[in-house]
Protein backbone atom coordinates (compact mmCIF):
# COMPACT_ATOMS: atom_id res chain seq x y z
CA UNK A 1 0.00 0.00 0.00
CA UNK A 2 1.36 3.02 -0.57
CA UNK A 3 1.44 6.05 1.56
CA UNK A 4 -0.63 8.93 1.02
CA UNK A 5 1.75 11.21 -0.05
CA UNK A 6 3.10 8.65 -2.57
CA UNK A 7 -0.25 7.97 -3.58
CA UNK A 8 -1.29 11.91 -4.48
CA UNK A 9 2.00 11.91 -6.24
CA UNK A 10 1.48 9.29 -8.77
CA UNK A 11 -1.92 11.08 -9.29
CA UNK A 12 -0.94 14.06 -9.94
CA UNK A 13 1.71 12.70 -12.33
CA UNK A 14 -1.43 11.33 -14.32
CA UNK A 15 -3.29 14.51 -14.08
CA UNK A 16 -0.43 16.71 -15.00
CA UNK A 17 1.60 14.71 -17.46
CA UNK A 18 -0.78 11.79 -18.33
CA UNK A 19 1.22 8.98 -16.54
CA UNK A 20 -1.47 7.07 -16.10
CA UNK A 21 -0.11 3.61 -14.82
CA UNK A 22 1.14 4.01 -11.58
CA UNK A 23 -2.03 5.83 -10.03
CA UNK A 24 -4.50 3.10 -11.84
CA UNK A 25 -3.05 0.53 -10.42
CA UNK A 26 -4.81 1.66 -7.25
CA UNK A 27 -8.19 2.04 -8.52
CA UNK A 28 -10.94 -0.48 -8.44
CA UNK A 29 -12.49 -1.03 -11.41
CA UNK A 30 -15.69 -1.92 -11.15
CA UNK A 31 -17.17 -1.18 -14.90
CA UNK A 32 -15.12 1.46 -16.53
CA UNK A 33 -11.30 1.07 -16.72
CA UNK A 34 -9.63 2.74 -14.60
CA UNK A 35 -7.65 4.89 -17.12
CA UNK A 36 -10.96 6.05 -18.40
CA UNK A 37 -12.19 7.34 -14.91
CA UNK A 38 -8.46 9.41 -14.41
CA UNK A 39 -9.22 10.59 -17.92
CA UNK A 40 -12.57 11.92 -16.47
CA UNK A 41 -10.21 14.31 -13.83
CA UNK A 42 -7.75 15.16 -16.46
CA UNK A 43 -9.89 16.60 -19.01
CA UNK A 44 -12.04 18.65 -15.52
CA UNK A 45 -7.87 19.73 -15.05
CA UNK A 46 -7.53 20.88 -18.52
CA UNK A 47 -10.98 22.41 -19.16
CA UNK A 48 -11.17 24.48 -15.46
CA UNK A 49 -7.42 25.70 -16.41
CA UNK A 50 -8.68 26.53 -20.35
CA UNK A 51 -11.70 28.75 -18.39
CA UNK A 52 -9.16 30.34 -16.30
CA UNK A 53 -6.98 31.16 -18.74
CA UNK A 54 -9.92 32.31 -21.42
CA UNK A 55 -11.39 34.66 -18.30
CA UNK A 56 -8.25 36.81 -18.19
CA UNK A 57 -7.33 36.43 -22.02
CA UNK A 58 -10.75 37.25 -23.34
CA UNK A 59 -9.03 39.16 -26.71
CA UNK A 60 -5.99 36.61 -27.27
CA UNK A 61 -9.06 34.40 -27.22
CA UNK A 62 -11.20 35.92 -29.88
CA UNK A 63 -7.79 36.75 -32.10
CA UNK A 64 -6.99 33.34 -32.13
CA UNK A 65 -10.22 31.59 -32.04
CA UNK A 66 -11.37 28.98 -29.35
CA UNK A 67 -9.36 26.23 -31.46
CA UNK A 68 -6.11 27.73 -31.26
CA UNK A 69 -6.64 29.20 -27.79
CA UNK A 70 -7.21 25.55 -26.38
CA UNK A 71 -4.58 24.21 -28.03
CA UNK A 72 -2.34 26.57 -26.86
CA UNK A 73 -3.16 26.37 -23.28
CA UNK A 74 -3.49 22.32 -23.49
CA UNK A 75 0.48 22.93 -23.71
CA UNK A 76 1.16 25.75 -21.55
CA UNK A 77 -0.95 23.73 -18.49
CA UNK A 78 1.18 20.37 -18.65
CA UNK A 79 4.33 23.51 -18.54
CA UNK A 80 3.05 25.19 -15.99
CA UNK A 81 0.84 23.77 -14.31
CA UNK A 82 -1.04 26.44 -11.47
CA UNK A 83 1.10 26.37 -8.13
CA UNK A 84 -2.26 28.32 -6.58
CA UNK A 85 -5.53 27.20 -5.66
CA UNK A 86 -7.10 30.49 -6.69
CA UNK A 87 -7.14 30.62 -10.29
CA UNK A 88 -7.73 33.90 -10.75
CA UNK A 89 -3.58 34.14 -9.84
CA UNK A 90 -3.22 31.44 -12.83
CA UNK A 91 -1.57 32.08 -16.07
CA UNK A 92 1.17 34.65 -15.12
CA UNK A 93 3.62 32.82 -17.55
CA UNK A 94 1.48 32.86 -20.15
CA UNK A 95 2.56 35.97 -22.37
CA UNK A 96 5.80 34.60 -22.38
CA UNK A 97 4.79 31.17 -23.63
CA UNK A 98 2.50 32.69 -26.39
CA UNK A 99 5.56 35.10 -27.08
CA UNK A 100 7.66 32.20 -27.95
CA UNK A 101 4.93 29.99 -29.48
CA UNK A 102 5.52 29.80 -32.78
CA UNK A 103 2.32 28.66 -33.97
CA UNK A 104 1.17 32.18 -33.36
CA UNK A 105 4.03 34.00 -35.32
CA UNK A 106 1.76 35.50 -37.68
CA UNK A 107 0.44 37.92 -34.97
CA UNK A 108 3.24 39.67 -33.87
CA UNK A 109 1.03 41.87 -31.42
CA UNK A 110 -0.08 38.60 -29.59
CA UNK A 111 1.90 38.36 -27.06
CA UNK A 112 1.55 42.07 -26.29
CA UNK A 113 -1.62 42.08 -26.02
CA UNK A 114 -1.39 39.03 -23.62
CA UNK A 115 0.55 41.05 -21.10
CA UNK A 116 -2.05 43.76 -21.38
CA UNK A 117 -4.75 41.63 -20.51
CA UNK A 118 -2.75 40.35 -17.01
CA UNK A 119 -2.07 43.35 -15.93
CA UNK A 120 -5.74 43.90 -15.93
CA UNK A 121 -6.32 41.08 -14.61
CA UNK A 122 -3.99 41.98 -12.11
CA UNK A 123 -5.49 45.16 -11.31
CA UNK A 124 -8.97 43.47 -11.03
CA UNK A 125 -8.03 41.14 -8.25
CA UNK A 126 -5.42 43.31 -6.38
CA UNK A 127 -5.97 42.84 -2.63
CA UNK A 128 -7.70 46.35 -1.53
CA UNK A 129 -5.01 48.54 0.08
CA UNK A 130 -5.28 52.23 1.50
CA UNK A 131 -3.04 54.32 -0.23
CA UNK A 132 -0.13 56.11 1.30
CA UNK A 133 -1.05 58.82 3.86
CA UNK A 134 0.19 62.30 2.26
CA UNK A 135 0.97 63.55 6.18
CA UNK A 136 3.79 60.96 6.67
CA UNK A 137 5.02 61.99 3.90
CA UNK A 138 4.96 65.30 4.53
CA UNK A 139 6.48 64.51 7.80
CA UNK A 140 9.79 63.37 6.09
CA UNK A 141 12.75 65.64 6.76
CA UNK A 142 13.02 68.22 2.82
CA UNK A 143 16.70 66.71 3.08
CA UNK A 144 15.32 62.65 3.05
CA UNK A 145 13.28 63.06 0.35
CA UNK A 146 15.61 62.16 -2.18
CA UNK A 147 16.05 58.87 -0.04
CA UNK A 148 12.24 57.55 -0.35
CA UNK A 149 11.37 54.33 -1.88
CA UNK A 150 7.76 54.13 -2.72
CA UNK A 151 5.71 50.55 -2.44
CA UNK A 152 3.18 50.92 -5.33
CA UNK A 153 -0.03 49.45 -4.73
CA UNK A 154 -0.79 46.49 -5.97
CA UNK A 155 -2.97 46.98 -8.34
CA UNK A 156 -0.59 49.57 -10.98
CA UNK A 157 1.16 47.91 -13.82
CA UNK A 158 3.35 49.53 -15.94
CA UNK A 159 3.24 47.39 -19.43
CA UNK A 160 5.64 48.05 -22.73
CA UNK A 161 5.18 47.28 -26.05
CA UNK A 162 6.21 47.47 -29.57
CA UNK A 163 2.43 47.55 -31.05
CA UNK A 164 -0.33 49.63 -30.44
CA UNK A 165 -1.87 46.58 -28.41
CA UNK A 166 -4.05 48.93 -25.95
CA UNK A 167 -5.89 50.17 -29.76
CA UNK A 168 -6.01 46.20 -30.83
CA UNK A 169 -7.41 45.61 -27.17
CA UNK A 170 -10.35 47.92 -27.22
CA UNK A 171 -11.08 47.24 -31.06
CA UNK A 172 -11.23 43.40 -30.08
CA UNK A 173 -13.39 43.38 -27.37
CA UNK A 174 -15.59 46.14 -28.58
CA UNK A 175 -15.77 43.83 -31.10
CA UNK A 176 -15.08 46.73 -33.98
CA UNK A 177 -13.89 46.05 -37.05
CA UNK A 178 -13.84 49.62 -38.15
CA UNK A 179 -11.55 50.62 -35.40
CA UNK A 180 -9.22 47.19 -36.23
CA UNK A 181 -8.89 47.85 -39.55
CA UNK A 182 -7.88 51.82 -38.78
CA UNK A 183 -4.83 50.60 -36.65
CA UNK A 184 -1.68 51.39 -37.49
CA UNK A 185 0.82 48.29 -36.35
CA UNK A 186 3.52 50.13 -37.27
CA UNK A 187 3.13 53.00 -35.46
CA UNK A 188 5.79 52.28 -32.98
CA UNK A 189 6.06 50.90 -29.07
CA UNK A 190 3.82 52.47 -26.62
CA UNK A 191 3.82 52.37 -22.97
CA UNK A 192 0.79 52.15 -21.01
CA UNK A 193 -0.12 52.96 -16.51
CA UNK A 194 -2.57 49.90 -15.68
CA UNK A 195 -4.55 50.42 -12.30
CA UNK A 196 -7.63 49.89 -10.86
CA UNK A 197 -9.23 53.69 -9.77
CA UNK A 198 -13.10 53.42 -8.10
CA UNK A 199 -14.74 53.15 -11.19
CA UNK A 200 -12.56 50.09 -12.81
CA UNK A 201 -9.45 49.11 -14.07
CA UNK A 202 -8.09 51.83 -16.51
CA UNK A 203 -5.22 51.57 -18.98
CA UNK A 204 -3.91 55.06 -19.62
CA UNK A 205 -1.01 55.63 -22.31
CA UNK A 206 1.84 57.77 -21.16
CA UNK A 207 4.77 59.13 -22.90
CA UNK A 208 8.21 57.19 -22.60
CA UNK A 209 10.03 59.74 -20.49
CA UNK A 210 6.76 59.62 -17.69
CA UNK A 211 6.48 56.03 -17.75
CA UNK A 212 10.53 55.61 -17.60
CA UNK A 213 9.98 57.65 -14.03
CA UNK A 214 6.90 55.91 -13.10
CA UNK A 215 8.85 52.58 -13.65
CA UNK A 216 11.65 53.39 -12.04
CA UNK A 217 9.32 54.61 -8.31
CA UNK A 218 7.30 51.10 -9.05
CA UNK A 219 10.32 48.82 -9.06
CA UNK A 220 11.69 50.32 -5.44
CA UNK A 221 14.27 53.00 -7.29
CA UNK A 222 14.80 56.03 -4.66
CA UNK A 223 13.37 59.32 -5.93
CA UNK A 224 16.96 60.48 -6.67
CA UNK A 225 17.50 57.82 -8.97
CA UNK A 226 13.82 57.84 -10.92
CA UNK A 227 14.58 61.34 -11.19
CA UNK A 228 18.09 60.84 -12.69
CA UNK A 229 16.37 58.20 -15.07
CA UNK A 230 14.36 60.72 -16.50
CA UNK A 231 16.02 64.28 -16.09
CA UNK A 232 13.71 65.29 -19.04
CA UNK A 233 10.43 65.49 -17.04
CA UNK A 234 8.86 67.40 -14.23
CA UNK A 235 9.12 65.31 -11.62
CA UNK A 236 7.73 66.93 -8.86
CA UNK A 237 4.16 67.64 -10.89
CA UNK A 238 4.47 63.47 -11.87
CA UNK A 239 5.16 62.76 -8.53
CA UNK A 240 2.12 64.78 -7.56
CA UNK A 241 -0.32 63.14 -9.43
CA UNK A 242 0.71 59.86 -8.53
CA UNK A 243 0.14 60.28 -5.20
CA UNK A 244 -3.01 62.01 -5.29
CA UNK A 245 -4.35 59.08 -7.91
CA UNK A 246 -3.30 56.61 -4.53
CA UNK A 247 -0.78 54.59 -6.78
CA UNK A 248 1.56 54.42 -3.41
CA UNK A 249 0.78 52.63 -0.48
CA UNK A 250 4.06 53.39 1.46
CA UNK A 251 7.43 54.26 1.16
CA UNK A 252 10.82 53.97 3.40
CA UNK A 253 13.80 55.74 3.17
CA UNK A 254 17.32 53.81 2.11
CA UNK A 255 20.86 55.17 1.84
CA UNK A 256 21.03 58.22 -0.69
CA UNK A 257 23.75 59.31 -2.45
CA UNK A 258 25.20 61.70 0.13
CA UNK A 259 25.41 59.27 2.94
CA UNK A 260 26.40 56.53 0.39
CA UNK A 261 29.50 59.09 0.04
CA UNK A 262 29.94 59.26 3.61
CA UNK A 263 29.93 55.78 4.28
CA UNK A 264 32.43 55.12 1.33
CA UNK B 1 -18.18 50.03 6.99
CA UNK B 2 -16.69 46.19 7.07
CA UNK B 3 -16.20 46.59 11.22
CA UNK B 4 -20.45 47.32 11.33
CA UNK B 5 -20.79 43.93 8.89
CA UNK B 6 -18.47 41.99 11.05
CA UNK B 7 -20.42 42.94 14.38
CA UNK B 8 -23.36 42.29 13.29
CA UNK B 9 -22.12 39.17 11.65
CA UNK B 10 -21.03 38.03 15.08
CA UNK B 11 -24.44 38.68 16.69
CA UNK B 12 -26.05 36.55 13.91
CA UNK B 13 -24.33 33.51 14.50
CA UNK B 14 -24.87 30.39 12.50
CA UNK B 15 -26.63 30.54 9.42
CA UNK B 16 -30.97 30.28 10.35
CA UNK B 17 -32.37 26.59 9.72
CA UNK B 18 -34.02 27.54 6.28
CA UNK B 19 -33.33 27.31 2.57
CA UNK B 20 -30.59 29.22 1.09
CA UNK B 21 -29.23 29.69 -2.31
CA UNK B 22 -25.41 30.13 -4.17
CA UNK B 23 -24.61 33.48 -5.38
CA UNK B 24 -22.30 33.81 -8.39
CA UNK B 25 -21.58 37.13 -9.69
CA UNK B 26 -23.85 37.55 -12.70
CA UNK B 27 -26.43 37.77 -9.83
CA UNK B 28 -25.19 40.23 -7.37
CA UNK B 29 -26.85 43.17 -8.85
CA UNK B 30 -29.70 41.25 -8.85
CA UNK B 31 -29.68 40.54 -4.92
CA UNK B 32 -28.69 43.81 -4.02
CA UNK B 33 -31.47 45.02 -6.02
CA UNK B 34 -34.21 42.40 -5.90
CA UNK B 35 -33.76 41.08 -2.27
CA UNK B 36 -35.05 37.55 -3.02
CA UNK B 37 -36.91 36.26 -0.60
CA UNK B 38 -34.33 33.34 0.39
CA UNK B 39 -33.08 32.83 3.82
CA UNK B 40 -28.68 32.70 3.20
CA UNK B 41 -26.33 32.74 0.93
CA UNK B 42 -23.21 30.65 0.01
CA UNK B 43 -20.48 31.94 -2.21
CA UNK B 44 -17.03 30.47 -3.50
CA UNK B 45 -14.35 31.30 -1.34
CA UNK B 46 -11.51 31.62 -3.70
CA UNK B 47 -13.41 34.10 -6.12
CA UNK B 48 -13.60 36.69 -3.25
CA UNK B 49 -9.77 36.22 -2.21
CA UNK B 50 -8.56 39.43 -3.80
CA UNK B 51 -9.97 43.13 -3.64
CA UNK B 52 -12.11 45.19 -5.70
CA UNK B 53 -15.54 44.63 -7.21
CA UNK B 54 -16.50 40.84 -6.09
CA UNK B 55 -15.09 41.88 -2.14
CA UNK B 56 -17.02 45.31 -2.51
CA UNK B 57 -20.30 43.68 -3.90
CA UNK B 58 -19.87 40.78 -0.63
CA UNK B 59 -19.57 43.09 1.82
CA UNK B 60 -22.62 44.93 0.98
CA UNK B 61 -24.59 41.89 0.63
CA UNK B 62 -23.26 40.57 3.42
CA UNK B 63 -25.30 43.49 4.94
CA UNK B 64 -28.38 42.17 4.43
CA UNK B 65 -28.05 38.03 4.37
CA UNK B 66 -26.18 35.55 6.49
CA UNK B 67 -23.33 34.16 4.18
CA UNK B 68 -21.22 31.14 4.06
CA UNK B 69 -18.58 30.84 2.78
CA UNK B 70 -17.73 27.60 0.63
CA UNK B 71 -14.03 27.14 -0.08
CA UNK B 72 -12.93 24.19 -3.01
CA UNK B 73 -8.89 25.22 -2.57
CA UNK B 74 -7.49 24.42 0.66
CA UNK B 75 -6.62 20.64 -0.15
CA UNK B 76 -7.58 19.41 3.32
CA UNK B 77 -6.51 15.78 2.20
CA UNK B 78 -3.01 16.89 1.00
CA UNK B 79 -0.18 14.82 2.60
CA UNK B 80 2.24 17.52 2.02
CA UNK B 81 0.06 19.55 4.28
CA UNK B 82 -2.09 23.08 3.91
CA UNK B 83 -0.75 26.06 1.82
CA UNK B 84 -0.10 28.32 4.30
CA UNK B 85 -0.47 31.24 1.68
CA UNK B 86 -3.49 30.02 0.58
CA UNK B 87 -5.09 29.05 3.85
CA UNK B 88 -4.07 32.95 4.86
CA UNK B 89 -5.60 34.41 2.39
CA UNK B 90 -8.76 32.61 3.32
CA UNK B 91 -8.67 33.89 6.29
CA UNK B 92 -8.69 37.57 5.34
CA UNK B 93 -11.27 36.98 3.37
CA UNK B 94 -12.99 35.61 6.67
CA UNK B 95 -12.30 38.30 9.05
CA UNK B 96 -13.07 40.66 6.44
CA UNK B 97 -16.88 39.27 5.60
CA UNK B 98 -17.23 37.40 8.90
CA UNK B 99 -19.73 34.60 7.46
CA UNK B 100 -21.85 32.55 9.15
CA UNK B 101 -20.30 29.85 7.79
CA UNK B 102 -16.64 28.53 6.20
CA UNK B 103 -16.78 24.97 4.66
CA UNK B 104 -14.30 22.81 2.76
CA UNK B 105 -14.31 19.75 1.29
CA UNK B 106 -13.76 16.52 1.93
CA UNK B 107 -10.99 15.67 -0.46
CA UNK B 108 -7.29 16.51 -1.99
CA UNK B 109 -6.24 19.11 -4.87
CA UNK B 110 -2.69 19.42 -4.32
CA UNK B 111 0.52 17.27 -4.96
CA UNK B 112 4.04 18.50 -5.21
CA UNK B 113 2.85 22.04 -5.15
CA UNK B 114 0.53 21.63 -7.78
CA UNK B 115 -2.70 22.69 -7.66
CA UNK B 116 -4.85 19.84 -9.66
CA UNK B 117 -8.45 21.93 -10.21
CA UNK B 118 -10.42 19.17 -9.09
CA UNK B 119 -11.70 17.76 -5.55
CA UNK B 120 -10.21 14.39 -5.80
CA UNK B 121 -11.16 11.56 -3.51
CA UNK B 122 -9.06 10.24 -0.68
CA UNK B 123 -8.15 6.56 -0.39
CA UNK B 124 -10.43 5.89 3.16
CA UNK B 125 -7.49 4.85 4.97
CA UNK B 126 -6.17 5.22 9.08
CA UNK B 127 -3.29 7.23 7.44
CA UNK B 128 -5.70 9.85 5.32
CA UNK B 129 -7.53 10.16 8.48
CA UNK B 130 -5.28 11.48 10.38
CA UNK B 131 -3.95 14.04 7.33
CA UNK B 132 -7.24 15.16 7.08
CA UNK B 133 -7.86 16.11 10.82
CA UNK B 134 -4.42 17.40 11.15
CA UNK B 135 -5.23 19.58 8.05
CA UNK B 136 -8.95 20.64 9.60
CA UNK B 137 -7.34 21.13 13.18
CA UNK B 138 -4.69 23.97 11.57
CA UNK B 139 -7.41 25.81 9.58
CA UNK B 140 -10.05 25.88 12.49
CA UNK B 141 -6.87 27.44 14.53
CA UNK B 142 -5.53 29.78 11.78
CA UNK B 143 -9.06 30.96 10.93
CA UNK B 144 -10.08 30.68 14.96
CA UNK B 145 -13.62 28.91 14.23
CA UNK B 146 -15.07 25.82 13.35
CA UNK B 147 -15.09 24.73 9.77
CA UNK B 148 -18.01 22.22 7.93
CA UNK B 149 -16.36 19.53 5.71
CA UNK B 150 -18.46 18.45 2.85
CA UNK B 151 -18.64 14.74 1.63
CA UNK B 152 -17.37 14.93 -2.08
CA UNK B 153 -18.87 13.20 -4.81
CA UNK B 154 -16.43 11.20 -7.09
CA UNK B 155 -15.93 9.12 -10.02
CA UNK B 156 -14.04 6.54 -9.06
CA UNK B 157 -12.98 4.31 -5.68
CA UNK B 158 -9.39 3.60 -4.30
CA UNK B 159 -8.26 0.00 -3.81
CA UNK B 160 -7.06 0.40 -0.64
CA UNK B 161 -9.88 2.12 1.04
CA UNK B 162 -10.58 0.24 4.35
CA UNK B 163 -13.65 2.84 5.77
CA UNK B 164 -17.11 3.69 4.38
CA UNK B 165 -16.66 6.97 3.50
CA UNK B 166 -19.72 8.56 5.81
CA UNK B 167 -17.62 6.54 8.75
CA UNK B 168 -14.12 8.69 7.77
CA UNK B 169 -16.27 11.78 7.94
CA UNK B 170 -17.89 11.17 11.19
CA UNK B 171 -14.44 10.39 12.68
CA UNK B 172 -12.98 13.58 11.11
CA UNK B 173 -15.73 15.85 13.11
CA UNK B 174 -15.35 14.04 15.80
CA UNK B 175 -11.85 13.92 16.28
CA UNK B 176 -11.45 18.29 14.96
CA UNK B 177 -15.55 19.29 16.29
CA UNK B 178 -15.68 20.33 12.85
CA UNK B 179 -18.96 20.19 11.45
CA UNK B 180 -20.69 18.51 8.75
CA UNK B 181 -21.86 19.72 5.22
CA UNK B 182 -23.88 16.87 3.88
CA UNK B 183 -24.24 17.09 0.32
CA UNK B 184 -27.33 15.24 -0.98
CA UNK B 185 -26.98 15.02 -4.40
CA UNK B 186 -22.92 14.02 -3.77
CA UNK B 187 -24.80 11.34 -1.46
CA UNK B 188 -26.44 10.31 -4.33
CA UNK B 189 -23.89 10.54 -7.73
CA UNK B 190 -21.19 8.67 -5.72
CA UNK B 191 -23.76 5.92 -4.46
CA UNK B 192 -24.61 5.39 -8.11
CA UNK B 193 -21.13 5.04 -8.97
CA UNK B 194 -20.34 3.26 -6.23
CA UNK B 195 -23.13 0.86 -6.02
CA UNK B 196 -23.80 2.24 -1.85
CA UNK B 197 -27.65 2.57 -0.87
CA UNK B 198 -27.67 6.22 -0.04
CA UNK B 199 -29.80 5.56 3.30
CA UNK B 200 -27.10 3.56 4.59
CA UNK B 201 -25.01 6.94 3.91
CA UNK B 202 -27.34 9.17 5.53
CA UNK B 203 -27.67 6.51 8.41
CA UNK B 204 -23.74 6.84 9.26
CA UNK B 205 -24.53 10.78 9.55
CA UNK B 206 -27.02 10.26 12.31
CA UNK B 207 -24.98 10.64 15.45
CA UNK B 208 -26.75 13.40 17.87
CA UNK B 209 -23.02 15.18 18.92
CA UNK B 210 -23.09 16.48 15.48
CA UNK B 211 -26.20 18.88 16.53
CA UNK B 212 -26.49 21.97 15.43
CA UNK B 213 -23.31 21.74 12.94
CA UNK B 214 -24.93 20.44 10.26
CA UNK B 215 -25.41 21.98 7.07
CA UNK B 216 -27.43 20.30 4.05
CA UNK B 217 -26.65 21.06 0.61
CA UNK B 218 -28.21 20.04 -2.73
CA UNK B 219 -26.04 21.30 -5.32
CA UNK B 220 -26.97 19.93 -8.51
CA UNK B 221 -24.63 21.70 -10.46
CA UNK B 222 -26.38 22.65 -13.67
CA UNK B 223 -29.89 21.50 -13.59
CA UNK B 224 -33.01 21.46 -11.67
CA UNK B 225 -33.03 19.07 -8.87
CA UNK B 226 -34.33 15.23 -9.83
CA UNK B 227 -37.08 13.73 -8.08
CA UNK B 228 -34.95 10.85 -6.65
CA UNK B 229 -32.75 13.42 -5.12
CA UNK B 230 -35.65 15.46 -2.94
CA UNK B 231 -36.70 12.25 -2.23
CA UNK B 232 -33.17 11.86 -0.76
CA UNK B 233 -33.33 15.50 0.74
CA UNK B 234 -37.41 14.67 2.50
CA UNK B 235 -35.75 11.42 4.05
CA UNK B 236 -32.22 13.99 5.32
CA UNK B 237 -34.48 16.12 6.97
CA UNK B 238 -36.77 13.32 8.43
CA UNK B 239 -33.58 11.99 10.39
CA UNK B 240 -31.89 15.07 11.13
CA UNK B 241 -34.92 17.40 11.70
CA UNK B 242 -35.06 21.41 9.66
CA UNK B 243 -31.50 22.07 9.50
CA UNK B 244 -30.16 24.82 7.33
CA UNK B 245 -30.11 24.30 3.65
CA UNK B 246 -28.44 25.23 0.57
CA UNK B 247 -29.37 24.91 -3.15
CA UNK B 248 -26.49 25.45 -5.41
CA UNK B 249 -25.96 25.49 -8.62
CA UNK B 250 -22.56 25.66 -10.12
CA UNK B 251 -22.67 25.18 -14.29
CA UNK B 252 -25.54 26.67 -16.79
CA UNK B 253 -26.60 29.37 -14.25
CA UNK B 254 -30.15 30.17 -14.25
CA UNK B 255 -31.93 33.41 -13.48
CA UNK B 256 -32.34 33.81 -9.98
CA UNK B 257 -35.80 33.53 -9.96
CA UNK B 258 -35.30 29.88 -10.76
CA UNK B 259 -32.87 29.49 -7.71
CA UNK B 260 -35.26 31.08 -5.90
CA UNK B 261 -37.91 28.98 -6.67
CA UNK B 262 -35.83 25.66 -5.85
CA UNK B 263 -35.05 27.20 -2.56
CA UNK B 264 -38.42 27.70 -2.00
CA UNK B 265 -39.45 24.30 -2.50
CA UNK B 266 -36.59 23.12 -0.04
CA UNK B 267 -38.32 25.60 2.43
CA UNK B 268 -41.64 24.23 1.65
CA UNK B 269 -39.83 20.98 2.75
CA UNK B 270 -38.42 21.99 5.93
CA UNK B 271 -42.34 23.74 7.46
CA UNK B 272 -43.31 19.99 6.76
CA UNK B 273 -40.67 18.84 8.96
CA UNK B 274 -40.86 21.25 11.65
CA UNK B 275 -44.79 20.72 11.44
CA UNK B 276 -44.57 16.90 11.98
CA UNK B 277 -41.75 17.49 14.89
CA UNK B 278 -44.87 19.59 16.24
CA UNK B 279 -47.55 16.69 15.87
CA UNK B 280 -45.53 14.25 17.24
CA UNK B 281 -44.92 16.95 20.40
CA UNK B 282 -48.77 17.31 20.21
CA UNK B 283 -49.18 13.79 20.65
Amino acid sequence: MPTLLEFQRAVGRSIIAGDDAPAARHILSDGLPPQVRLGIYRNNFIATLTAALRLCHPAVHRLVGAEFFEGAARIFIAAEPPRRADLDAYGEGFPEFLAGFSPAGALPYLAGVARLEWAVNRALHAPDVEPLDLARLGAVAAADRDRIVFLPHPSVALVEADHPVDAIWRAVLAQDNDAMAAIDLDAGPIRLLVERRATGVEVTRLEEPAWRFAAALCASQPLWIAIAAAPEVDAATLLAEHLAAGRFIGFELVDGPITSCLHS
Amino acid sequence: MSTGAAAIGAERGPVPREAGIGLRFPHHQAVLDEQPRVAWLEVHTENYLGGGTPLAYLEAIRRDYPVSLHGVGLSLGSAEGLDLGHLDRVRRTVERIAPALVSEHLSWSIAEGRYLADLLPLPMTEEALGIVCRNVDRTQTVLRRRILVENPSSYLRWRHSTIPEWEFLAAVARRTGCGILCDVNNIYVSACNHGWHPSTYLAGHSVRQLEGSRVLRIDDHGSRVIPQVWELYAEALARFGPVPTLIEWDTDLPALAVLVDEAARAAALLDCARQKIADANAA
